[in-house]
C-alpha cells in the first residue's frame, strides 16, 4: 500500500520534469524569480529586516499585505466547492479539484509570507512551547492556514489518489472533509480580517465591515485567477474545460465584485461623511494628507481596473474570452493593490502619535515578495501538471508513465467527477 | 499562441547519453544558481547569532533559578565579547503590594528632550540606526489633537510660547492590546503592572507594534549599535540588556532600577520636576495624590487600555491677568509694558539689572 | 522547428542559463542597503540627572579669594530698611521675582546669615520652603503632596534615600522662573530621511482648523535631517530670561 503511494509520488515526481518547451521556459523562468527571491531573502536574514522599507511607523509592509491577499485566494476555493458538492453541479466537479490545488498553492505562498515577515525566523519553534492561543488572533490565523492546507491537500489529493487507483472515491472519506473545508474557508478569511479589525489603536482597521470586505474581494479575485487558469489549461494542454465552468465563475466574480463595492461604498460613507479624526488613515489613501499622496495613486488605479472590469462582466462582452480573460487580470491587480496597499498600509499612516511616514517598498522586499508568488506558481504548475494527466487516465497505477503511449487516446477510468457528481 | 504538451520523444541509447548530458548540466547548473542564491548566508555569524544554549532557552516564566542563572551568565559572557566591558546582570522581580504609575506635568514640560536621551543612555538603546522609547511632541496651544503636533521640532531655545509639551512613552496599560496579540507570549503584564519582554523568545512579528494605540514599541530592524563606551553597565534581564537583532523593544520603566527602589532615568534627568513617578497602591505617594488633588487625563481612554501613565495641568492663572495684582503694581509706582512690569525710577531692582516682572 | 527539437534545444539551454543566473547572483547583483543615520553624541552632562541647580544651603560666600560667612562683611555694610540703593556689591544677581524687589524682604537686615519671614521670625538658609511658602501658598501645599517640584533616590517615601528637593534646588531665588533651554536633538527614525515632501501643515495652527494649508515658518519639518551643527552641541541651560519663561 505505502509502496504503491510512494511510486505514485515517484512517477508524479517524474512527470513534473517532462514537458514541452514552453512548460520548460515557464518553469525554468519561475525557477529563477524564485532563486532571486531566496537570495533576497538570504540577505534579509542575514543584514535583518532593515533592508525592507517597513519602519517604526510602518511596521507591517509588502508581506503583510500579500499575505492578506493571497489568504484570500486560498479561500476563494471554496467558492467552487459550494455549487458542486451543495448544489451538485457535475459540470464543474473535475474544476473544485483544480480549485483546491490553487488553494494549496497559495496557502503555501501566505504561510511563507508569514516567515519572511518574522524577525526572528529562528525561534519560529517558540509557537509550539508558548502558543497563546486563544487570545492572539495571530495563532488563529496559524491554526486556520495550517488546518486549511491539511483539508485541501488531504481532499484532492485523496481524490486523485483513487483517480490513479482506478477506484470510486469513498465517500466517507471526503464528503465530510469537504463541508468542514467550506466553512473552514470562510473563517480563514474572518480569521485574517480578525487579525486588523481588532485593534482598537488603529481605527482604519477597527471596522466590523473589514471581514465582509475581505471575503467579497476574495471571491472576486480567486475565482478569476482560477478562470485564467483554467484558460491557460485548456489552451497549453489537451484537458477540456466546459464553457460553462467559465460562465459559472463569471457569475461568482460578477456578484463578489459588485458586493465587493458596496461594502466599500459603505466604509467610505462612514468614514468621510462623519469625517471625526478616524477618517484620516482613509483621507490618506483616496486623497493625500498634508501633501504626502503615496498610497493616491496605487488606491485609484486599483478602483478602476476593478470598475472597468465590473462593468466588462455585466456586459454580453464578456463571454468572449478576451474580454473575460482581461477583466479578471484586471480585477487579480486591483484586488491585490486594494488588499494589500489599500488595507494593510494606511492603517500606520498617520502614526498613532499622528506623525505621516510613507512606505515604499525596497528593491529586495520586491525580489523577495517575487521569489514567493513565483515559487507559488511552481508549486501550482506542478500540481496541475500531475493532475491532468491522472484525471484523464493517462496516468494511473496499471498505467505507469509512457511519453509514446501517452499521446494515445484517453482512457475511461472512473475519476473523482463520476464520484462526486453521484 | 498554443503550447501543447508534447510527450512523446523516442528512446535510443545515444538519444538517452545526450539526454543524460542535458540533464545533468540542467541539474548542474540550478545547484549552482542555487548556491548562488544561499550565498548571501557566508556572511552569517552563526557564533554570534544562534547557540544551543539559546536555542533551547526556556521562556522567561518557565525558567528554574538555576536556568536563569545560566542566562544571566550567558548574557554577562556576550555583553563582555561585544562591548569589552563586565556588566553586571541581574532579574528584577516585581515587589508585592506595588504598582507602578507615572504622572506627567504638561504645564512643566518645556521639551527639552532630556528625558530622551538620558533613556537612551540608560537602557543601552541604539544609537544607529537610532531607537528611542520617549518622544517629545510640540503641540500647538488650543489643541490635543496628536495630528497637529510636531516631533521635529528644533528651535534655539524652549519652550515655545505658542506651544506645549507632550512626551510620550509606553503607557503600561492595564489592559494592554499589545500582549493581548503576542502569539508566542514573549510580552505580558507583571504583578507591579509593568508590561514587560522576554527579548530571547519574541519572534518579532510586529503584530504588537501594530497594536499599540501610543507608538511605544520599537524593533531592532537591525543589529543595534551602541558605542563601548557608553554601555550602561547595570542590566536587567527583563529591561535594557543589549538586545538582539529582529526583537521588540519598549520602556520598561526603567524596572532594573525601579524595583529596587529608584527611580526612572526619565524623571531624574528632568530639569523642572514634571515627572512623577510612585507607587499607586500607597494613598500617600506622589502619583496618588496627583490623581487624588490634580485633574489628570490619559491619552486615547477611548480605546480602553487603561494607561498607567497619566497627564496633568496645573497651571496658574497668569499673574500679568490678575487685575488685584495689576492695581498693587500700579500703586507702587510700576510701569506695565510689553513684556511685563517696569519697577518705578530708583528702585533698586533696576539698579541690580533686575527688570520686568514675570508672569 | 519541430516541437521536440525546440524542447530538447530549451533543455540544452536551460543548464547555462542557470549558471549565468549563479554568476549574476554572485558576482554582479547588488549588495542589500540600509539606510542607518547618523550617530548622535550627547555629552553625558547634558542628560545627567539630580537637582538642577545647586542651593546656597550655608550663608557663606567667597569674597576677595577667601570664603566667609555673609555676615562677617554685613557687620561693616548694613543696609537700612526702605532706603532705595544702588548696589555696589552681589552685581552679578539677577532680579526677576516679580514685585518682590526687595533684598530685605527675604534676607534678615539684623542677621545676614539669615533669612527673615514676614512676622520677623529668621529662618535658615536651609530652609528656604518656608520662606517661599509665605507667597506662594498653593505651589507650597503641591510641593508637600508631592505634586510640586522634583523627588529623587527613591519613589518611595519610606526609603531613607528619598528626597524632595527644596524650592530653590530647581528655582533660583532672585530670578525664579525658568530660563528657555537649547532642546537636545529630534528624533531621526529610520527611513525618515525618505520622507522628503514638506509636511504643509503647522502654519499659524489654529484649534479649529483640521488641516492648514499655510507653510511652518519655524524649525525644520518632519524628515528633513537636523541641522548638523545643532546635533552634537551641549545644551546650556541659559540665554536671559524672557517673558513667560518657565510659566
Amino acid at each position: 500500500m505505502i509502496r504503491e503511494y510512494l511510486t505514485f509520488l515517484y512517477r508524479c515526481f517524474r512527470l513534473s520534469f517532462v514537458g514541452t518547451a514552453g512548460y520548460y521556459l515557464w518553469m525554468f523562468a519561475l525557477s529563477v524569480i524564485s532563486l532571486l527571491g531566496l537570495n533576497a531573502y538570504c540577505k534579509q536574514f542575514v543584514l535583518g529586516m532593515g533592508v525592507t522599507g517597513m519602519s517604526d511607523h510602518v511596521s507591517w509592509g509588502l508581506y503583510i499585505a500579500n499575505f492578506a491577499f493571497f489568504v484570500g485566494m486560498a479561500a476563494a476555493a471554496a467558492m467552487l466547492v459550494i455549487p458542486v458538492y451543495i448544489y451538485r453541479n457535475r459540470e464543474l466537479s473535475h474544476l473544485v479539484i483544480f480549485a483546491q490545488l490553487l488553494a494549496v498553492a497559495t496557502i503555501i505562498m501566505s504561510l511563507l509570507f508569514v516567515v519572511v515577515d518574522l524577525g526572528r525566523p529562528d525561534r519560529f519553534h517558540h509557537m509550539m512551547l508558548r502558543f497563546n492561543f486563544p487570545i492572539s488572533m495571530l495563532t488563529w490565523d496559524v491554526i486556520s492556514l495550517n488546518g486549511y492546507l491539511a483539508l485541501n491537500l488531504h481532499i484532492c489529493g485523496y481524490l486523485i489518489y483513487t483517480a490513479y487507483r482506478r477506484r470510486e472515491p469513498t465517500k466517507l472519506f471526503y464528503i465530510p472533509f469537504v463541508m468542514v473545508a467550506i466553512i473552514w474557508a470562510f473563517s480563514t478569511q474572518l480569521v485574517e480580517a480578525f487579525l486588523y479589525c481588532g485593534l482598537g489603536g488603529r481605527p482604519f482597521w477597527n471596522s466590523a465591515v473589514i471581514a465582509p470586505r475581505l471575503v467579497a474581494s476574495a471571491f472576486a479575485a480567486g475565482p478569476s485567477i482560477l478562470i485564467i487558469a483554467l484558460h491557460v489549461i485548456s489552451r497549453t494542454t489537451d484537458y477540456q474545460v466546459p464553457e460553462k465552468a467559465f460562465l459559472t465563475l463569471r457569475n461568482i466574480v460578477r456578484i463578489a465584485m459588485a458586493a465587493s463595492f458596496f461594502l466599500l461604498m459603505s466604509e467610505l460613507f462612514t468614514e468621510f461623511y462623519t469625517d471625526s479624526a478616524h477618517v484620516a488613515s482613509a483621507r490618506y489613501l483616496f486623497l493625500g494628507l498634508d501633501g504626502r499622496y503615496g498610497l493616491v495613486p496605487w488606491i485609484w488605479t486599483a478602483l478602476s481596473l476593478n470598475a472597468i472590469g465590473l462593468v466588462i462582466l455585466f456586459t454580453p462582452a464578456s463571454k468572449s474570452r478576451g474580454f473575460l480573460i482581461s477583466a479578471c487580470a484586471m480585477m487579480i491587480v486591483g484586488v491585490w493593490i486594494e488588499k494589500g496597499m489599500g488595507l494593510v498600509i494606511p492603517a500606520f499612516i498617520p502614526s498613532p502619535l499622528g506623525e505621516i511616514v510613507e512606505y515604499k517598498p525596497t528593491l529586495n522586499e520586491w525580489m523577495v515578495t517575487a521569489g514567493i508568488t513565483a515559487f507559488g506558481f511552481l508549486v501550482f504548475t506542478i500540481l496541475v501538471r500531475v493532475t491532468i494527466p491522472v484525471l484523464s487516465g493517462k496516468l494511473a497505477f496499471d498505467r505507469p508513465y509512457d511519453p509514446a503511449r501517452n499521446e494515445g487516446p484517453a482512457e475511461t477510468a472512473p475519476t473523482a467527477s463520476n464520484a462526486t457528481g453521484s | 499562441m498554443s503550447i501543447r504538451i508534447h510527450e512523446g520523444k523516442s528512446a535510443g541509447t545515444e538519444v538517452t547519453r545526450r539526454s543524460f548530458l542535458r540533464t545533468g548540466t540542467a541539474v548542474a547548473g540550478g545547484m549552482a544558481a542555487l548556491a548562488a542564491a544561499l550565498s548571501p548566508l557566508k556572511d552569517l555569524k552563526p557564533e554570534e547569532e544562534f547557540s544551543l544554549e539559546k536555542f533551547i532557552q526556556k521562556h522567561y516564566k518557565e525558567m528554574t533559578p538555576d536556568d536563569m542563572k545560566g542566562a544571566l551568565d550567558r548574557i554577562t559572557r556576550e555583553v563582555e565579547h561585544r562591548y569589552k566591558v563586565r556588566p553586571e546582570v541581574r532579574d528584577m522581580r516585581p515587589k508585592a503590594g506595588v504598582e507602578f504609575v507615572y504622572a506627567l506635568n504638561l504645564s512643566r514640560c518645556i521639551g527639552c528632550r532630556k528625558c530622551v536621551y538620558a533613556c537612551v543612555e540608560e537602557n543601552n538603546q541604539s544609537r544607529a540606526p537610532e531607537i528611542q522609547y520617549i518622544r517629545v511632541i510640540e503641540m500647538p496651544r488650543g489643541t490635543l489633537d496628536l495630528e497637529k503636533g510636531n516631533h521635529h521640532y528644533e528651535r534655539p531655545t524652549v519652550p515655545d510660547g505658542d506651544h506645549f509639551y507632550m512626551p510620550v512613552q509606553c503607557h503600561q496599560c492595564a489592559n494592554p492590546p499589545c500582549v493581548k496579540v503576542c502569539p508566542v507570549e514573549a510580552t505580558w503584564q507583571d504583578d507591579d503592572g509593568i508590561t514587560v519582554i522576554d527579548y530571547d523568545w519574541c519572534i518579532g512579528c510586529r503584530y504588537c507594534e501594530a497594536a499599540c494605540p501610543y507608538w511605544a514599541r520599537r524593533f531592532n530592524f537591525v543589529k543595534p549599535e551602541i558605542p563601548e563606551a557608553d554601555i550602561n553597565k547595570d542590566m536587567g534581564y527583563l529591561s535594557n540588556r543589549p538586545r538582539p537583532k529582529g526583537v521588540v523593544e519598549k520602556c520598561h520603566f526603567c524596572l532594573h532600577r525601579t524595583r529596587e527602589g529608584r527611580l526612572p532615568a526619565c524623571l531624574e534627568a528632568c530639569p523642572t520636576g514634571a515627572r512623577k513617578f510612585g507607587n499607586v497602591l500607597d494613598p500617600n505617594s506622589e502619583v496618588s495624590q496627583i490623581l487624588k488633588t490634580k485633574r489628570v487625563f490619559v491619552l486615547k481612554e477611548e480605546v480602553g487600555t487603561l494607561p498607567r501613565f497619566f497627564y496633568y495641568f496645573d497651571e496658574r492663572y497668569p499673574r500679568s491677568l490678575d487685575p488685584e495684582a495689576k492695581q498693587v503694581a500700579l500703586s507702587l509706582g510700576y510701569t506695565p509694558g510689553a513684556g511685563g512690569w517696569t519697577p518705578p525710577a530708583g528702585d533698586p531692582a533696576r539698579a541690580i539689572g533686575g527688570g520686568e516682572v514675570a508672569r | 522547428m519541430s516541437g521536440a527539437g525546440r524542447t530538447s534545444l530549451v533543455l540544452w539551454l536551460i543548464g547555462p542559463a542557470f549558471l549565468g543566473v549563479a554568476a549574476y547572483l554572485a558576482l554582479v547583483a547588488p549588495p542589500a542597503t540600509i539606510p542607518i543615520g547618523e550617530m548622535k553624541i550627547i555629552p553625558s552632562d547634558a542628560v545627567k540627572g539630580g537637582a538642577w541647580r545647586q542651593a546656597k544651603v550655608d550663608a557663606r560666600g567667597v569674597v576677595a579669594g577667601s570664603d566667609r560667612p555673609c555676615s562677617e562683611c554685613h557687620k561693616l555694610f548694613t543696609t537700612p530698611p526702605g532706603e532705595n540703593k544702588a548696589l555696589v556689591q552681589h552685581k552679578d544677581i539677577v532680579m526677576n521675582h516679580g514685585m518682590n524687589t526687595r533684598c530685605l524682604n527675604c534676607h534678615d537686615g539684623d542677621d545676614r546669615d539669615k533669612l527673615v519671614l514676614h512676622d520677623g521670625t529668621t529662618v535658615s538658609f536651609a530652609d528656604t520652603p518656608r520662606l517661599c511658602s509665605q507667597c506662594h501658598g498653593t505651589v507650597y501645599r503641591d510641593w508637600q503632596l508631592g505634586t510640586h517640584g522634583k523627588t529623587l533616590g527613591s519613589w518611595d517615601a519610606k526609603d531613607e534615600k528619598h528626597r524632595r528637593l527644596t524650592c530653590n534646588e530647581c528655582h533660583e531665588p532672585h530670578s525664579p522662573a525658568y530660563k528657555p533651554m537649547k532642546p537636545l536633538p529630534a528624533p531621526t527614525t529610520l527611513r525618515m530621511g525618505d520622507q522628503s515632501m514638506p509636511k504643509e501643515h503647522h502654519g499659524k495652527e489654529s484649534p479649529l482648523r483640521r488641516r492648514s494649508a499655510s507653510p511652518h515658518e519655524g524649525g525644520p519639518e518632519h524628515g528633513e535631517p537636523a541641522e548638523p551643527s545643532q546635533d552634537k552641541t551641549p545644551m546650556e541651560p541659559g540665554q536671559p530670561a524672557e517673558k513667560g519663561g518657565g510659566k
